[in-house]
């Protein structure tokens, strides 16, 4: 009989996740939400935006084109996959 | 002086050391990966030397790139923004440089026991007792030190990298005593289906509870620095944390669907799994959002360069790990090398890399002088893409090809001939990697120690 173990132990990670929620909530972590998008850009010296170069954008496309391959492989096996197993 | 520059001034000893380490095992564990890659092809290959036979080197190859590479490179990156995000110092950099030298201890004494044949043999969880308690002690000085920063911050809102790291030791250090048995010194098991159980919900955690989150941290802090826009939404970003939260904790039974798991528990890791598109596709749409228009900062950066693509394997790992959990395709795509390029795309293409990047990122930060090379990293970039991205066909090939074999009632050996054209591809493909992992450890090394580029 191991159910009890599990259930109490997923009734315990739920427990502590909300009191750890609730916190937020009082503490205010849930407000001034647009101030916080900026957090990791404070404090640096702004420089110009960098252009994509020839090299950047042939990277690009490269990356584009195994990313397709991975999709492609993927997509396949899971057609494949869901007319076969019957 | 800033908290930041002060930060600066005082070195950034522990964020060095866990570069280091990252470094260094990501070098070790590919050549164990290439060791056991070795014996696919050849299985006599150094059948001899009993330390690293295929039963000692894979799971030597599996700890150390969990333990020694990934999760080092992403703490690493955190013991640098977890500062600056909270407008403070590092809580104790002594502490920290400390807590790396016992990290490496612990994966270095992990290593050696296995090697010496004192594993577990449960998988992921193989490493002996005492390292398991090693290792949950390395846990808990990376805690100390993230939570008593985050006590003394002077920034009142938490930024979602800091929710994520945060959640991400505190979890994994729970979910390691657990998975591991640790009150069972002897065994380090229960008995039977319990024990599969659990085993699955620690082995799948660690991807899910460590892994993951620690990468996105990373990426929610770098992308916005290179591309110089602010996220996209952080409301968003937290809803996608306590989505995460929430859904991934149990989905591990999804790897135990043919055995016989009380069916309610196999029905949560299903709905779970594919629940996972919640928190997957609002962290994209999130960081795509933010770095939209902005593809030439990413390049400008070798470490944005490598987070990006991490978030690209991001979303196809997810979606095929959302897809895998649905019993009908996973009668076809489970118990054979689907499973392994599924989770090397997840370890290695999503957070490797973005550890990797994340290295890249505040390597130069941390040091004040430029990086060593950009041509290496560059290097390794392309190295690491191609090899992965070979991996995921290659594996994907031979998995359909074994699945589809044992779904017909098709003897095994009668498919092995058939594999070894893809069991060699895959070998030459992890020579690219294993040399991008070596190539990724001089440009390290040297910028970390023999940099003689103008401080910054």
């Amino acid at each position: 009989m191991y159910f009890p173990y599990f259930i109490a132990y997923m009734a315990v990670g739920f427990a502590v996740s909300l009191g750890v929620f609730f916190w937020a909530l009082n503490r205010g972590q849930f407000k001034d939400q647009e101030r916080a998008r900026y957090l990791p850009l404070e404090q640096r010296a702004s420089a110009p935006a960098a252009k994509l170069t020839r090299k950047g954008r042939i990277e690009t496309v490269g990356l584009f084109a195994l990313a397709c391959c991975g999709l492609a492989a993927s997509a396949t096996a899971i057609v494949f996959a869901l007319t076969q197993a019957r | 002086m800033s908290p930041a520059e002060e930060s600066t001034a005082h070195g950034n000893q522990t964020a060095k050391a866990f570069t280091l380490t990252s470094a260094m095992w990501f070098a070790f564990a590919t050549t164990f990966g290439m060791i056991a890659a070795g014996y696919l092809v050849a299985p006599d290959f150094m059948a001899n030397v009993e330390y690293i036979h295929f039963g000692r080197v894979r799971p030597m190859h599996v700890n150390a790139v969990l333990f020694g590479f990934v999760t080092p490179g992403l703490i690493a990156a955190a013991f640098y923004y977890i500062p600056r995000l909270l407008r403070t110092r590092l809580y104790s950099e002594r502490l920290g440089v400390f807590s790396a030298v016992f990290w490496n201890i612990s994966v270095a004494a992990g290593m050696a026991g296995v090697a010496l044949g004192y594993s577990q043999g449960r998988e992921y969880a193989e490493l002996p007792w005492l390292v398991d308690i090693m290792i949950v002690i390395s846990f808990g000085l990376v805690i100390v030190n993230f939570l008593m920063t985050i006590r003394r911050r002077t920034e009142p809102i938490l930024y979602v990298s800091i929710w994520y790291a945060a959640a991400a030791v505190v979890l994994t250090a729970c979910t390691y005593l657990l998975g591991n048995v640790v009150w069972k010194p002897d065994t380090g098991a229960l008995a039977g289906i319990p024990d599969a159980i659990l085993l699955w919900f620690y082995g799948h955690n660690v991807f899910g509870l460590l892994l993951s989150p620690m990468a996105l941290a990373v990426a929610y802090y770098v992308l916005p620095i290179a591309t110089r826009s602010p996220l996209y939404s952080h409301t968003l970003s937290l809803i996608g944390f306590w989505s995460l939260i929430i859904v991934y904790t149990h989905i591990g039974t999804h790897h135990l669907l043919q055995v016989p798991v009380p069916t309610w528990l196999k029905t949560i890791s299903i709905v779970d799994s594919v629940a996972m598109v919640i928190p997957v596709m609002v962290f994209l749409i999130n960081i795509w959002y933010t770095v939209k228009g902005k593809l030439g900062d990413v390049h400008a950066d070798i470490g944005a360069k490598f987070i990006f693509t991490g978030t690209i394997y991001y979303f196809f790992v997810n979606i095929q790990g959302s897809m895998m959990a649905l019993p009908d395709v996973q009668r076809i795509t489970h118990f054979n090398n689907w499973v392994v390029g599924h989770a090397h795309m997840g370890v290695l293409g999503f957070a490797g890399v973005t550890a990797l990047g994340g290295l890249y990122f505040i390597l130069p930060r941390i040091t004040g002088r430029p990086l060593h090379s950009r041509f290496l990293a560059d290097f390794q970039y392309w190295l690491v893409l191609i090899g992965i991205t070979g991996f995921s066909i290659v594996l994907t090939i031979v998995g359909l090809i074994q699945g589809q074999a044992w779904y017909n009632g098709e003897t095994l050996y009668r498919t092995l001939p058939g594999l070894q054209p893809y069991f060699i591809t895959r070998l030459s493909l992890g020579l690219l990697i294993m040399v991008g992992a070596y190539t990724g450890l001089y440009n390290v090394a040297r910028s970390l120690y023999f940099n003689r580029g103008a401080a910054a």
